[in-house]
């Protein structure tokens, strides 16, 4: 933990070494807020009866998916491309060269960018507040355990992008995949129930699916955890299961990169 | 005179040479490594297997505690490949390597516990952070803490002379800074075996030779760290090394004590400038035996320089100067020519041969 942490460390200090680019990404968050606002107190006539179960607000619901994307995102995609600086920059020959475990190393390369994600997603829920979304502020520690959920179980996706990384210097195709899938299928915009015939059974294969039917009704309906005992339940199996997959997979591409000498190529 | 010569297991010429410590810190038995090519698009397709480059073959060694031992090879050697195998990040495909008594395949991290490379890519420090940052990072990586950790970090700045540089941003030192930083982060862990990989390539030579002399006092004794050295540049491993391995084309050909193998392989070889260039008396002396392997190398104002190896070295050079000046022909200057790695790599070779 001193190590994954030492390491999410070093690289807050280096992008907040960019002063004006980091002000920069958290004012944007501001900004786009505004025209969110916007759409979908437009639709809300629309989508009222839809998202029923899910907050009465099409604002609260649409920013707390765009949320849990964001989140999404930076946990598929932030160890692949923490690995890829790491072998481009060369840090990454005298990362593995320290007794450092394996998972202390990959938590310490994607860390920093999902506790920034987290952090963001925090900064868009207030202002968004502040712009009148109905948020459940009460429930805000119930929903942590929910969020950190959704990042563990995107994590072995990472892994095994990761891994391609690691022997074959591509990310394959499978964070694209998720992530389209996500947003089209995970229930950002719309709840999962709207999706029309067959494409709607895909839905239940995404855990962002599951996060977002837990995490709404804490958060937007100020329902307790144990109303959503069941989506927690199939994230927590979908995490156990995807996670010692990714591993194996991980330990494979690692031997596979010592043998063929690539480990710090780029 | 170098007193014993045998042919090692891997058939490399070994000189008895003088002993640091008996017990050996890094053993190499065998070691053996090839790596895939870049296969075309057909091969691709074809399924068949790709072809592979041989990048070590049967490389066996003993570097004793405390020793500075070089590693002196031509690009594409097998250097690197070494030092990565030792630092854990290479698999051989046959034969081991024991590194202060653990074996680099069964036991990596207790391999990477007691052995640290010295990473000399500027690139794998962190740019955007200060040189006490980089190595607050890579003192919690190697499980140093609090107090402990600011100690030890301090001690090393200092050693490197790099405390008042220490809070600036890595992207603003120079390059020799940047090298001194990375032996100190390496450091840290107070390695007992320390892996240098051409340390000296980007620096200019007055930099590069005050970092010899840093490696050499301040490293390797201060430290009492066994140090590797990896370089193509005779001079720097003749200066700093107790003792040399001469790798060619992945096979270790040659190891020995520095001076008995510079002396062998290097010091009879001599550059004297002579008028005339008489022909007939440089014949004389290649037929006697005193000279060997003369090359007129430029005339400038009707003087001649050639080299020319000269049995006996300095005897042989009197013996020389003596017989020039018998048959009129002055001599201006005689000087040990020094040796470059191709001169080295050639007469090692040789002898290999004839072994």
């Amino acid at each position: 933990m001193h190590k994954a942490w030492a390491l999410v460390r070093a690289n807050w200090l280096a992008a907040t070494s960019y002063k004006l680019s980091f002000m920069f990404s958290f004012g944007s968050l501001i900004v786009s807020i505004v025209p969110i606002f916007f759409i979908s107190g437009a639709l809300q006539k629309t989508m009222a009866d839809v998202i029923k179960g899910q907050g009465d607000q099409y604002f609260a619901f649409l920013v707390l998916g765009l949320i849990a994307l964001n989140v999404v995102s930076s946990a598929v995609n932030a160890l692949p491309s923490g690995l890829q600086t790491a072998t481009s920059t060369g840090t990454l020959e005298a990362l593995l060269a320290t007794p450092t475990s394996l998972s202390a190393l990959l938590a310490g390369l994607s860390g920093y960018e999902v506790l920034l994600a987290l952090l963001r997603g925090f900064v868009m829920l207030v202002a968004a507040g502040l712009l009148g979304a109905h948020v459940a502020w009460l429930r805000l520690g119930a929903s942590i355990p929910i969020i950190a959920l959704v990042v563990l179980a995107h994590l072995p996706i990472a892994i095994v992008t990761a891994a391609m990384v690691l022997a074959f210097r591509t990310r394959g195709p499978l964070p694209q995949i998720v992530m389209l899938a996500s947003t089209f299928l995970g229930g950002v915009y719309y709840p999962t129930t709207a999706i029309p015939g067959w494409i709607e059974s895909l839905s239940a294969f995404l855990p962002l699916t599951y996060g977002l039917n837990a995490l709404r009704p804490v958060l937007l309906e100020g329902r307790p955890l144990t109303a959503v005992w069941r989506d927690v339940s199939i994230l927590i199996a979908f995490t156990v299961v995807t996670m010692a997959a990714s591993a194996v997979a991980f330990r494979a591409a690692l031997g596979y990169a010592r043998r063929v000498g690539n480990l710090a190529q780029y | 005179m170098i007193e014993q010569s045998t042919i090692t297991s891997a058939g490399a010429i070994a000189f008895v040479t003088p002993v640091v410590s008996s017990s050996p810190a890094v053993v190499l038995r065998g070691l053996t490594k090839s790596f895939p090519k870049q296969r075309g698009w057909r091969a691709m397709f074809s399924g068949k297997a790709p072809e592979s480059v041989r990048a070590l073959t049967d490389v066996s060694c003993e570097v004793r505690s405390g020793e500075f031992f070089g590693l002196l090879g031509e690009n594409g050697a097998g250097k690197t490949t070494l030092f990565k195998i030792l630092a854990t990040l290479v698999t051989p495909d046959s034969g081991s390597a024991i590194v202060g008594g653990h074996d680099v395949l069964k036991s990596p991290s207790r391999v990477r516990e007691v052995l640290a490379p010295v990473i000399a890519d500027e690139r794998s420090l962190h740019w955007r952070l200060s040189g006490r940052e980089n190595m607050r990072l890579f003192a919690a990586l190697h499980g140093l803490r609090g107090a402990e950790a600011t100690r030890r970090i301090d001690e090393l700045l200092g050693l490197v002379n790099l405390v008042t540089a220490a809070d600036r941003l890595v992207s603003g030192y120079s390059s020799g800074m940047k090298q001194r930083l990375l032996v100190a982060r390496t450091l840290l862990a107070r390695p007992s075996v320390l892996l240098l990989d051409e340390p000296t390539r980007s620096l200019d030579p007055i930099s590069a030779r005050s970092f010899r002399q840093f490696l050499r006092e301040d490293v390797a004794l201060a430290q009492g760290c066994t140090v590797l050295l990896a370089t193509h540049n005779a001079e720097e491993a003749f200066e700093l090394c107790d003792r040399v391995g001469v790798l060619h084309r992945g096979r270790l050909v040659a190891t020995g004590a520095t001076p008995e193998l510079a002396r062998e392989v290097g010091e009879d070889r001599f550059a004297i400038w002579i008028r005339p260039a008489d022909q007939s008396a440089i014949d004389t002396l290649v037929a006697r035996g005193v000279v060997r392997q003369v090359a007129v190398m430029e005339d400038v104002d009707g003087w001649s320089r050639i080299e020319c190896d000269l049995r006996g070295g300095l005897d042989g050079a009197a013996e020389a100067i003596a017989f020039f000046a018998l048959r009129g022909v002055s001599v201006a200057r005689c000087e040990p020519v020094k040796l470059s790695l191709a001169d080295l790599l050639e007469r090692v070779l040789a002898r290999h041969a004839n072994a």
